[in-house]
């Protein structure tokens, strides 16, 4: 077992890395802790353009049968609680026993992180993740109507998804400011972070806020005068100018309590409504899944435009410890094709280690790849990730020359 | 005030207000504030709350771009006790 490569996490960034490898007839291991193969790909269904649909099950069922085919080992249900350099092996210890490798590929995701809202305890409350998974791979609905409170990229693409599957979604709105809800209750600041996916599926509201985009008082104006009841998009109202002040119900969610807010996120006193759902999701954002880098002993770096802590590696998807290589959104915040693209570049500098023939050609073309594919996304979490992406990679420069100095 | 029993830590029951009162009275680190208010700090492993606990605390106290400010300890996972130290007889 100790000479083959593992990797954690059977993503979009795990799986093509497996298959990368094994096209060099290099033994790998693939852990994951979910019941299937395929990570957060599993979930995904959304209109790239118009007539053409990104389905992540499909996308995930293809590299499978590939990895398959090449002989890939998995090892399912199997959770990594702890990792740590025994001589020139990473050990892992995991729930199926102990493994042992000599290069270690962390490709572990991405997490959600949640804001609170009063009444977000009651049970019918879930993040939109979960929400998606739910619906799309345990096919089971989260319920008949529910609310998303929380307006972003993710958020827009799930309720849509879940329209597809029958279940009503009320509306997507802000949540009540807060000091954990500042952004993402500033009626402004959502607008203007939403301007940023103009290039996504085609929707009313992304047409409406496009042209208001360039001018600071026309962006102001169309906050101002933006409908209360919300701009639908594919029949959804995205409410911009309301906002959760409450989840409310005795056992479980029966409704929530939407208010008016101003422009700068405070509720107009008196216009608090009640709606009746029987789900709630949250959509807070997503955060670099990064646990096991850092036992590993990463050094890390809060980076904004990445969506938050980073280990720090560089462009060929090393660490800075040996054998310890990351991939996909451990390194920040982006889309399932930018996580097969960064797959393929850590399988490739693993392989060219293990004397595989792999030339730094290769290595540079696969980077190259990444970055095409960054640029041709459909959809940016950060509108601003090429920044933070530079930002790395200069805090890795500063890092090396420290360390040969 | 609603957000009064707002739960930010279900497992040690460590409100909002009660976070957001620490953090402004001793703008510490988010370490601290955990230590103080035990936040985090439950048999979750602070797996939900770990990242408002987070941005309470760099409210008050302003972030250190170079370190993760709420460590990862072992286990990142449940694990049984027996896994830790069952003795086999």
């Amino acid at each position: 077992m100790g000479n083959k490569v593992i990797i954690i996490g059977a993503g979009p960034a795990g799986l093509s890395a497996a298959i990368t490898l094994a096209e060099k007839n290099i033994g790998v291991v693939v852990i994951d802790e979910y019941l299937y193969e395929g990570g957060r790909l599993l979930g995904q269904l959304y209109e790239e353009t118009p007539n053409k649909w990104w389905n992540g099950i499909a996308e995930s069922e293809r590299l499978l049968a590939r990895a398959k085919e090449l002989n890939v080992e998995f090892s399912l249900q199997t959770s990594v609680s702890d990792l740590e350099k025994i001589d020139q092996d990473w050990v892992l210890h995991t729930n199926k026993g102990v493994f042992h490798t000599k290069q270690l590929l962390l490709a572990t995701g991405a997490a959600e992180s949640p804001f609170p809202i009063p009444g977000w305890t009651l049970p019918g409350v879930m993040s939109v993740g979960a929400a998606q998974v739910m619906t799309n791979v345990h096919r089971v609905k989260p319920g008949k109507r529910g609310v998303i409170i929380g307006v972003n990229v993710l958020s827009s693409a799930i309720a849509m998804e879940l329209q597809i599957a029958d279940v009503q979604v009320a509306a997507i709105t802000l949540p009540a400011a807060n000091l954990l809800t500042i952004n993402s209750s500033n009626p402004l600041e959502v607008m203007n972070s939403l301007l940023y996916v103009s290039h996504m599926a085609p929707s009313p509201l992304i047409k409406i806020g496009s042209k208001f985009m360039k001018n600071e008082i026309l962006k102001k104006l169309g906050i101002r005068f933006y409908p209360k009841d919300g701009v639908k998009m594919w029949g959804i109202p995205i409410m911009l100018r309301k906002a959760v002040i409450e989840i409310v119900g005795k056992d479980q969610v029966e409704g929530v309590v939407l208010a008016t807010v101003n422009i700068d996120g405070s509720i107009v006193p008196g216009s608090e409504k009640r709606i009746d759902v029987d789900f709630v999701c949250i959509a807070g954002g997503l955060y670099p899944l990064a646990e096991l880098a850092s036992l590993a002993g990463c050094p890390f770096h809060y980076i904004e435009q990445l969506g938050g802590f980073v280990p720090l590696h560089n462009e060929q998807m090393e660490t800075n410890l040996t054998g310890l290589h990351v991939a996909g959104n451990i390194t920040g915040i982006e889309g399932a094709k930018v996580a097969l693209a960064q797959g393929k570049v850590a399988a490739l500098t693993i392989a060219s280690k293990l004397g595989a023939s792999v030339t730094q050609i290769d290595i540079q073309q696969a980077i190259e790849n990444v970055e095409t594919t960054r640029a041709n996304a459909h959809i940016q979490f950060h509108p601003e990730v090429l920044v933070g992406r530079q930002k790395m990679k200069e805090i890795w420069a500063q890092t090396l020359s420290h360390t040969l100095s | 005030m609603q957000n009064k029993t707002m739960m930010v830590c279900r497992c040690e029951e460590v409100s909002f207000d009660e976070l957001v009162k620490t953090a402004s009275e001793y703008n510490c680190s988010a370490r601290e504030l955990k230590l103080r208010t035990r936040a985090g700090m439950g048999y979750c492993g602070g797996r939900t709350c770990r990242t408002m606990v987070d941005q309470i605390a760099h409210i008050y106290q302003p972030r250190s771009n170079n370190d993760i400010s709420l460590k990862y300890q072992a286990p990142i996972r449940p694990v049984r006790f027996a896994d830790l130290g069952e003795v086999k007889s």
